[in-house]
C-alpha cells in the first residue's frame, strides 16, 4: 500500500501545481480588482494606483505568481488585501468551521443513507418502503436552498426549538455548538444521505442474492446476523468510494448552506474574498480546496483497500 | 461463523470500527440530552425587566456584510460600529443643528476662516489614555490621507492649521471657509493614534466609544462589551452588542423572526411585508436620507449627449411605482437628492420630474428619435436587480430598450471610479443627508471636478465651489445656491435621481432608544432591552 501511496504522490503534486496556476489566471481575468474595493467608492485614480503599488499589483504577472509560490512554500500566506487580517487566520477560522460542518453532515450522511439502504432493501412493508423512496426522491430533488429554508421556518421560527443560523465553535461549548449544527448539516447531509440509501440498498439487494447468503440461510443463520455481519460489509467498499466522491460534494454545497445558515466557514470567506477581489485569500483557499479534494481522493482509495484486501493485495 | 476473508488483522477490524463510530455517536447524543438551550442562549436580556430604562442584556445586530477595517475611515457598505468603538466631535440633530459630543463648543469666526472648539476633559481611550486636542489633529490629518479613501478628505484638506490652547481647546484654521464643517465633525470618528495602522489592519479597536471591542471575527462580526469607563454617567444600558454577519436576506430575515437577533438595517424592501406580520418587530424608517436611487447617464455616449433625450428618460420613470414595489413602500419618489431635512429639499425639485411617458416620448420624438437600444449596468444583487428591472420596463414604454449587464459590486465600483460606465447605470448615493455642498464635492458620481458621468460645465463648478466656500451663515445667499444646484442636476440630468431612501430599521419590540447619526453610525448610547 507504501508503494501504491508513494506512486500516486508527484501526480497529486503535479495537479496541485497545474491548479495554482489556473487559479492564479483565472482571478487575474476577472475584472476589478483589490484595489477599487480598498480606495472607496469615491476614490480618486491617484489613490487607486497608491493602493495598487502598496499591494505588489503593478508587478508583472509572472512575479506576482512566483511571488505567490514562493511565500506558499515558506508557509507565509501574508495579509488578506481586503477582508483584514491575516490570510492564514481567515482560513484557520473558516477551516475550522467547515469541518465541523462537513464532519457533521458527514454523520447525517452516514446514519440516514444506511437507515435509507437497509430500510428500502429489507423492509417488508410496502408503506414504509415507498415512504423511504418518496424521502430519498424530495431529498434528492429539493435543492438546498429551498430546504434550508424550509427548516429554518419549521424549526427555527414556528416551533421554535433551534436557532436558525450562527455558529458556536464545538471546542468553546459542545452543547450548543450541537445545536447550532443541526440544521445547517441535515441540509447539506440530505441529498448525499438520498444517493447513498439508492447506492446502499441496490448492494444489500444484490447481496442478498448472492449464493452463500442462501446457502446460509438454509444452514438456518438468523436474516439479521446475515444482514449486519455477511450483507452489509461486502456491500460497503463501493460505498465507502462513494462517500469519498460525497465528502467533494459536502464541501461544495457547503457555499451555498454557509450561506443559508450565517455558518462563517469557507464558503462564506471564499464569497468574500471573490466579492472583495482579495487575491490572497482566494488563491489560498481555492488551492487548498483543490489539496483537501486530492486528499479525500487518496484516503478513500486507501480506505477502498482496506475494506476490501483484493485491493491491497494487487 | 463463516469468516469472509482468511486473513487476521493486526489493527481495529471494520466490525469494530463501526461498533465504535455508532458507540461513539450514541454517546455524544446522550451526553447532549438535557444540556442549554442555543435558542434561549441567544436573546439575552436584562434580569427583572421593565419599560424603563436600566442595565443589562447583549443585543445581537444582524448585518449582511462585515465591515472593512481598510476602509474605516471612509463611509462603506457596513458602518454601524463606528459610533460604538469610538466618537466624534459633534452630531447633528434631526434639523441639522450641531450638537456636541466630544466638542462641548465651537465659535466660528467672523471671515469664516477659523473656528475654536472646546473639548471635553473627562474621556478616556479604552486603553486609558487621556483625550486631548491632540487627538483631533491626528484624526483631521489621518482623514487628509488619501490612502484613507475618506469621502469628505477635501473638507478636512480645507484645515491647514492648528492652534492648540491647552489640552481641551483647539483653533482649526482653514484655508478658505466651508459650510460643511460639521459635517466632518460628525463623519471624523477619534481613533487612538498609536493603533490606527493596527486598526486598518484589523487588529486592534481603540477609541472613546461606548463599547469596547471584545473580538472581530472577520467574516462572523463584531463582539463588543461595555466600556465601563465611558464618560456618560450610567451609559451604555447594554452589556455588549454583538453585531453579526448574515449574507443571506432569508437568513437574516429568519434570525429577527426567531429573535436570535433583535435589531437590524439591512431587511430588503420586497421582504418588508414578511416582517410587517411579526408582532414582535417594529420597523422604523430614519428619514435622514442616506441613500437615495439613481439612473446614471453617461453623457458621452450619443444619443445621450443630448439633455433632452436625458430628460426624456427622467421623465420615464415610475418612482412611485418603483417605491411600491420594489422597497416596500418606504422611501420617498424624487426627482431631486435631497431628503425632506435637507435645506435644498422643495417640493417642486422632489416632482420635477413626474412618471409621465406621453411628454417622454413627445421629448425623445423632438430629439429625432423612436426607439432606442441602450445598455444599462447593475450589481447582481436580488434588490438591485429589481430596482434595474423596474427602470428597463418603464424606459421600455417609451421606446427605449435596455440590455441590463447584471455586474459584481467590485467590478461595478471599478467601472464607477474610472469613468468606464456604459451608457446607463442604476445604482445608490449618499451625502444628500448633509450639508448640500457636501454632495457636489464629496460624492463621486456628482463631483463637478469629474464624476461618472463625464459631464463638465462651468457653471456646475462655479456654483459648487460657491456652495461649499460660502460661510455657513449666510442663510439667504446658501439657499440661493442651493436651489441653483438643483437647477443645473434637474435640467441636466447626468444623473437622475429616483427615490430617497433613509435608513430602514427593524427591531424587536423590547428594544428601546436606538439612533442613527447622519452617517448611519449606530448610536446605542442611550439604548436598552426590557
Amino acid at each position: 500500500m507504501r508503494t501504491y501511496l508513494i506512486r500516486r504522490l508527484p501526480s497529486a503534486l503535479l495537479v496541485l501545481l497545474a491548479a495554482s496556476f489556473l487559479i492564479f489566471t483565472i482571478l487575474r481575468l476577472v475584472p476589478g480588482d483589490p484595489a477599487t474595493t480598498l480606495a472607496g467608492p469615491d476614490a480618486d485614480a491617484a489613490t487607486v494606483a497608491a493602493i495598487r503599488g502598496r499591494l505588489g499589483l503593478d508587478a508583472p504577472l509572472l512575479t506576482q505568481y512566483a511571488h505567490w509560490i514562493g511565500s506558499l512554500l515558506t508557509g507565509d500566506l501574508g495579509p488578506s488585501y481586503a477582508i483584514g487580517g491575516q490570510t492564514a487566520d481567515l482560513i484557520g477560522d473558516g477551516l475550522g468551521a467547515t469541518t465541523e460542518l462537513t464532519v457533521a453532515a458527514l454523520v447525517f450522511v452516514i446514519v440516514l443513507g444506511t437507515a435509507f439502504g437497509v430500510l428500502g432493501a429489507t423492509s417488508r412493508s410496502r408503506w414504509l418502503t415507498a415512504a423511504v423512496r418518496v424521502i430519498t426522491t424530495a431529498a434528492l430533488a429539493v435543492p438546498p436552498f429551498v430546504s434550508g429554508v424550509l427548516l429554518v421556518l419549521l424549526f427555527a421560527v414556528a416551533l421554535p426549538v433551534l436557532p436558525p443560523g450562527g455558529r458556536v465553535a464545538f471546542l468553546t461549548a459542545p452543547d450548543l455548538a450541537v445545536q447550532y449544527l443541526v440544521l445547517p448539516a441535515l441540509c447539506l447531509a440530505l441529498p448525499s444521505a438520498a444517493v447513498l440509501g439508492r447506492y446502499l440498498k441496490d448492494g444489500i439487494e444484490r447481496g442478498l442474492a448472492e449464493d452463500y447468503i442462501r446457502t446460509a440461510t438454509a444452514a438456518g443463520i438468523a436474516p439479521r446476523r446475515l444482514l449486519w455481519r455477511h450483507t452489509l460489509p461486502n456491500a460497503l467498499p463501493p460505498v465507502v468510494t462513494l462517500l469519498g466522491m460525497q465528502v467533494g460534494n459536502l464541501l461544495g454545497g457547503a457555499v451555498l448552506v454557509e450561506a443559508i445558515f450565517a455558518w462563517p466557514g469557507l464558503g462564506q470567506l471564499a464569497e468574500q474574498g471573490l466579492q472583495r477581489r482579495d487575491y490572497p485569500v482566494v488563491q489560498d483557499l481555492l488551492l487548498l480546496l483543490v489539496a483537501v479534494f486530492v486528499l479525500v481522493q487518496l484516503l478513500t482509495d486507501l480506505v477502498h483497500a482496506w475494506l476490501d484486501p483484493r485491493i491491497r493485495w494487487e | 461463523m463463516t469468516e469472509l476473508y482468511p486473513f487476521t488483522p493486526s489493527g481495529p477490524t471494520r466490525r469494530s470500527t463501526l461498533r465504535a463510530a455508532g458507540g461513539g455517536a450514541l454517546l455524544l447524543g446522550l451526553g447532549l440530552a438535557g444540556c442549554r438551550s442555543a435558542v434561549s442562549n441567544t436573546s439575552s436580556s436584562p434580569q427583572g425587566a421593565s419599560a424603563a430604562p436600566h442595565r443589562g442584556g447583549v443585543l445581537n445586530v444582524a448585518v449582511n456584510a462585515d465591515f472593512t477595517p481598510a476602509l474605516l475611515f471612509a463611509q462603506s457598505g457596513q458602518s454601524l460600529q463606528q459610533r460604538l468603538i469610538y466618537n466624534t466631535l459633534t452630531r447633528y440633530d434631526d434639523d441639522l443643528r450641531p450638537k456636541p459630543e466630544l466638542a462641548t463648543s465651537w465659535t466660528y469666526a467672523k471671515d469664516g476662516r477659523s473656528i475654536t472648539l472646546r473639548l471635553r476633559d473627562d474621556v478616556t481611550f479604552h486603553n486609558g489614555r487621556e483625550f486631548t486636542a491632540d487627538d483631533v489633529v491626528f484624526a483631521v490629518k489621518n482623514l487628509q490621507n488619501p490612502v484613507r479613501a475618506a469621502q469628505l478628505r477635501s473638507t478636512a484638506a480645507t484645515i491647514t492649521g492648528f492652534e492648540k490652547r491647552g489640552d481641551h481647546e483647539l483653533v482649526l484654521k482653514l484655508a478658505h471657509p466651508v459650510n460643511n464643517l460639521f459635517d466632518l465633525f460628525e463623519f471624523m470618528i477619534i481613533t487612538d493614534p498609536e493603533s490606527v495602522e493596527d486598526a486598518v489592519a484589523g487588529k486592534k479597536f481603540i477609541g472613546t466609544g461606548p463599547f469596547k471591542l471584545k473580538k472581530w471575527s472577520p467574516g462572523s462580526g463584531l463582539s463588543l462589551t461595555r466600556n465601563d469607563a465611558y464618560w456618560q454617567p450610567g451609559r451604555p444600558y447594554l452589556d455588549g452588542v454583538e453585531l453579526r454577519v448574515i449574507a443571506q436576506a432569508d437568513a437574516l430575515i429568519s434570525s429577527l423572526r426567531s429573535g436570535q437577533s433583535q435589531l437590524s438595517f439591512d431587511v430588503p424592501g420586497k421582504s418588508i411585508g414578511v416582517v410587517k406580520s411579526e408582532s414582535g418587530l417594529t420597523i422604523s424608517d430614519y428619514d435622514t436620507g442616506a441613500g437615495a436611487i439613481y439612473l446614471g447617464v453617461n453623457t458621452t455616449v450619443a444619443p445621450l449627449n443630448d439633455r433632452t433625450v436625458r430628460q426624456a428618460l427622467a421623465r420615464a420613470v415610475d418612482r412611485d411605482r418603483l417605491v411600491a414595489q420594489t422597497l416596500g413602500g418606504y422611501g420617498l419618489a424624487s426627482a431631486a437628492p435631497w431628503p425632506k431635512s435637507s435645506p435644498a429639499f422643495t417640493e417642486a425639485h422632489r416632482t420635477h420630474y413626474t412618471h409621465d411617458p406621453a411628454k417622454a416620448r413627445a421629448l425623445l420624438k423632438s430629439a429625432g428619435h423612436s426607439r432606442l437600444d441602450l445598455p444599462m449596468l447593475h450589481i447582481a444583487l436580488p434588490g438591485e436587480t429589481a430596482i434595474a428591472e423596474s427602470i428597463q420596463y418603464d424606459l421600455k414604454q417609451i421606446g427605449v430598450h435596455v440590455t441590463l449587464q447584471p455586474t459584481d459590486g467590485a467590478t461595478a465600483q471599478k467601472k464607477l471610479i474610472s469613468q468606464g460606465m456604459p451608457a446607463l447605470w442604476s445604482m445608490g448615493h449618499g451625502f444628500a443627508q448633509v450639508q448640500p455642498s457636501t454632495l457636489a464635492v464629496s460624492a463621486y458620481p456628482f463631483n463637478e471636478a469629474k464624476n461618472t458621468s463625464r459631464y463638465r460645465s462651468a457653471e456646475y463648478t462655479e456654483v459648487v465651489q460657491e456652495a461649499w466656500t460660502k460661510p455657513e451663515t449666510d442663510t439667504a445667499a446658501a439657499n440661493a445656491l442651493h436651489e441653483k444646484i438643483s437647477s443645473i442636476l434637474l435640467d441636466e440630468a447626468f444623473l437622475i435621481d429616483l427615490v430617497v431612501r433613509g435608513q430602514l430599521q427593524v427591531s424587536a419590540a423590547r428594544l428601546h432608544g436606538v439612533t442613527l447619526n447622519k452617517f448611519s453610525y449606530l448610536n446605542l448610547d442611550n439604548a436598552y432591552l426590557v
